[in-house]
């Protein structure tokens, strides 16, 4: 019996309850500080999700969740026939790959150039310039593409004055998905290296002398210490933008979109929109909503096993 | 997304909360009986469209609230205070009001699909009893045909405007061009064409990049007038009024036509992209444009008349007919006679007043002030038609003659129709008669939207999906290369069919067929 007690296992938890009453009692501040933010996810967040009910009902305005009849899967059964919803699942798939592919990238490269940068005040205002873009709200920056590459803009007035004939940048389709992912590296990447720009800071900066020792070259280190130094961030990174696969935003589309290029550029917010919105089809809207938030669940568990799998790394 | 998932679920939650506890307080003391005005005055709520305008004064309180307080409020013991909903966002904001069991005792809107869908899932009152018991002034005023429109299963949930104003669309073109060109006025197509041709080539108003049809993105104010109608072939009645535009013999010549103009460069290079119409209001009133069609008043409006008037002072929009059918007839789309639809909330306790209210709003002498205030400060007689004078701050009015606090009434109401279109064409100061001459033109050889008395739940359904897709199919059939023309309108074709256009239609002749048996 005393041997029981006294095994070292029960010994550890005693200590650890009252490690945690103490750490209460030490920081309760900080706990009740934590309350607020913890009621923000509750009631912000979570509440929230009873609405979900919505989705398998015929949701009736009037009636309520409570009083409105329930249909089970229908819904997502008349949505899985509509064509106009398999194109936007594509587009959107297809238009946040791109940006993976391109988008992703962009602000790790402009972050180890930043880097690279001694002169501490011109890096400074480089930053500073590359963050603007970010605070414009989409609307003004639609306003500005099309200023810029309508057929009547700046940059096919310049091609005409250059003896070049016209590109449709904005009309054609092709283009258009080009345009899409060029103005969304513009406007995010400076952003996207605040965080990277944090993770440099926190490389041993005598891993750089010691391979200036052995004569390592720029390019030598920024392979060899930059890149491995932040690996965990991108791979966290990585993982979330995945997760997000199934889910964009909806400004972008919207206001860069126009009729000519509805066939890539509709998507599944602006679906949900016009459908919730627009057309006060509630549970159609809803159904979409959970439907999107499935799929990005299992593309975030999946890219979380396929990292541990491969460089041991995941969120959790 | 999660924000809408958001939004829409809050909004159930609420829908459900205050459905039920509504029905106790403060707004509960309006069922004491509303003839003997006594005791504390009982609040009645009443939508206004809030458009923004620069410099407008408190909607709540202004020369026309004042008025409408002093003269009914009084007299029934109750305070009429208004609920102002973003114009723009009408239809989002009335949902989340409506399911939130707040929405005004006086609701409305212009989107007949809306009041459907209300009525379907049993939200608004049925107003026969009260409109018969409360409401005998309105009726007479109305009349039968206009409360028609207000009928859903025959019965009536909404009471529709009476729309004195009947055109709908027009199109214009720069007579001024014209005469520097020698050229009649267009009365046909081909004419037309060859107007539109010489405006590119000629370029007489010497503007840097003439446009000589100016369009926007569809949907928005520009459009292509009756082009349309007149390749359309003829129909019974009951394929006219069920079939899409899409499916009409005759259509897709009428695209053929505009996708060859086009691509020889006679139409707005860019307006696919023009979303606002900003574009095209822009190129219009710079005076790039030779010639438009949009609503039959478009360049009598203040926004584009004073700043063309400035930037070019020679110009000279003349409304006309250039779009003839086979059978010689200018064809096209007009109004009904119905304008807004006025509706009671289920949640309202005070609907009696509320038809009382309207009721006392169809009388003459209130409509009169409401629409043109006093003499001298809002509007001056001249010939016996009473002239708008644009006011300012108090008296400033925030619709056209206050189309917003006049519900029961859309356009001129002086009781005549000949004179309600003088006076129309007086609010347009200096181009009185083109004004009439529009009025005119558009009024003739014109046909009205078809009115299904029983909802059409495939439109429900599928209206809004259908309705962009119109949009898309018109700017990309207008854009295409001529050779993939007829491959592309057959494909969308199918494909706007098959996004429920097919479904729309069936229900259509189902419920016209159904509503030609009860007529026999």
């Amino acid at each position: 019996m005393k041997a029981v007690i006294n095994s070292p296992n029960n010994r550890i938890q005693l200590n650890r309850k009252n490690n945690f009453m103490y750490y209460l009692k030490k920081d309760f501040l900080l706990y009740l500080l934590l309350l607020l933010p913890l009621a923000y996810l509750a009631i912000f967040r979570y509440a929230p999700i009873y609405g979900v009910l919505m989705a398998f009902q015929d949701y009736n305005l009037f009636q309520g969740i409570g009083g409105s009849e329930w249909v089970g899967l229908d819904v997502f059964k008349f949505i899985f026939e509509q064509n106009s919803f398999y194109r936007a699942l594509k587009n959107t798939l297809v238009l946040n790959l791109l940006d993976l592919a391109i988008g992703f990238p962009a602000p790790i490269i402009l972050a180890i150039l930043l880097n690279e940068i001694w002169h501490a005040r011109f890096k400074k205002v480089a930053q500073s310039i590359l963050y603007l873009p970010h605070f414009l709200s989409w609307v003004i920056i639609g306003g500005m593409v099309y200023l810029l590459f309508s057929t009547g803009g700046l940059a096919n007035s310049l091609l005409a004055g250059l003896g070049l004939s016209k590109i449709e940048f904005l009309s054609r389709k092709e283009n258009w998905i080009v345009m899409y992912v060029l103005v969304g590296v513009w406007q995010s990447v400076g952003w996207g290296t605040i965080i990277y720009l944090a993770a440099l800071v926190g490389i041993n900066k005598e891993l750089y002398e010691a391979a200036d020792i052995d004569g390592a070259s720029r390019l030598r280190k920024i392979w060899h210490i930059t890149l491995p130094g932040i690996r965990p961030t991108i791979m966290i990174l990585l993982i979330l933008q995945i997760g997000r696969m199934v889910s964009i935003g909806f400004d972008r589309p919207y206001v860069l979109g126009n009729s000519l290029v509805s066939e890539y550029s509709d998507v599944i917010s602006t679906y949900v929109y016009r459908i919730g919105i627009g057309a006060g089809d509630f549970s159609q809207a809803t159904a979409v909503g959970l439907f999107q938030s499935v799929v990005g669940l299992v593309f975030l568990v999946a890219a979380n096993y396929i990292s541990k799998k491969i460089v041991g790394q995941g969120i959790w | 997304m999660a924000l809408t998932l958001l939004t829409s679920a809050l909004a159930a939650c609420s829908g459900q909360n205050t459905n039920d506890p509504k029905e106790s307080p403060a707004t509960g003391e309006s069922s004491t009986p509303g003839a003997a005005p006594s005791g504390d005055p009982v609040t009645l709520t009443v939508e206004i469209f809030d458009r923004g305008i620069q410099g407008q004064p408190d909607l709540n309180d202004n020369t026309w609230t004042r008025y409408i307080n002093e003269n009914f409020g009084k007299a029934n013991n109750a305070i009429v205070k208004f609920v102002p909903v973003p114009r723009s966002q009408e239809i989002d904001k009335l949902n989340v009001l409506m399911a939130a069991g707040e929405a005004p005792d006086i609701s409305f809107t212009y989107d007949g699909a809306t009041v459907s869908r209300y009525a379907k899932s049993n939200g608004i009152m049925q107003l026969d009893d009260l409109l018969e018991e409360h409401g005998q002034d309105l009726k007479n005023y109305l009349g039968e045909t206009v409360l028609t429109y207000g009928r859903y299963n025959g019965k009536l949930m909404a009471i529709p405007a009476k729309r004195t104003s009947l055109a709908w669309i027009g199109s214009f073109i720069r007579k001024d061009w014209l005469d520097k060109l020698g050229l009649p006025v267009p009365t046909t197509r081909e004419e037309l064409y060859e107007a539109l041709i010489a405006f590119r080539d000629k370029n007489p108003g010497g503007v840097d990049g003439v446009i000589p049809w100016g369009v926007a993105a569809t949907g928005m104010n520009y459009g292509y007038g009756n082009l349309s109608e007149s390749f359309w072939e003829e129909q019974s009645e009951e394929e006219f009024v069920t079939m899409p535009n899409w499916l009409k013999p005759g259509n897709k010549e009428a695209l053929k036509f505009l996708n060859k103009l086009y691509n020889e460069g006679l139409i707005s290079p860019d307006f696919a992209l023009d979303k606002t119409a900003q574009q095209a209001d822009a190129d219009v009133t710079n005076g790039k444009v030779g010639f438009f069609s949009a609503n039959w008043d478009y360049p009598l409006r203040q926004n584009i008349s004073e700043p063309l008037r400035a930037n070019v002072p020679e110009a000279v929009f003349v409304p006309i007919d250039a779009f003839k059918n086979d059978e010689g007839k200018y064809k096209k789309i007009a109004y009904n006679e119905n304008g807004i639809n006025v509706f009671i909330p289920k949640s309202s306790k005070n609907a009696e007043l509320a038809m009382k209210y309207l009721n006392w709003m169809s009388n003459p002498e209130v409509l009169f002030f409401l629409q043109y205030g006093e003499e001298g400060v809002n509007h001056k007689m001249v010939n016996g038609i009473p002239q708008v004078i644009n006011q300012t701050g108090d008296n400033m009015q925030t619709s056209a003659l206050n189309l917003d606090y006049t519900l029961v009434v859309n356009g001129v109401e002086l009781g005549d129709q000949e004179k309600n279109i003088k006076a129309l064409a007086a609010t347009a100061p200096g181009l009185e008669e083109i004004a009439e001459q529009s009025y005119k033109i558009n009024t003739t050889d014109s046909y009205t939207g078809f009115f299904f008395d029983t909802p059409n739940e495939a439109n429900i359904k599928f209206g809004k999906t259908l309705g962009d897709l119109n949009k898309q199919m018109t700017d990309k059939l207008i854009v295409c290369k001529p050779s993939e023309f007829d491959g592309l309108y057959d494909s969308l074709v199918q494909e706007y069919m098959a996004a429920g256009g097919q479904a729309v239609m069936d229900e259509s002749v189902q419920i016209y067929r159904a509503m030609q048996e009860a007529n026999k």
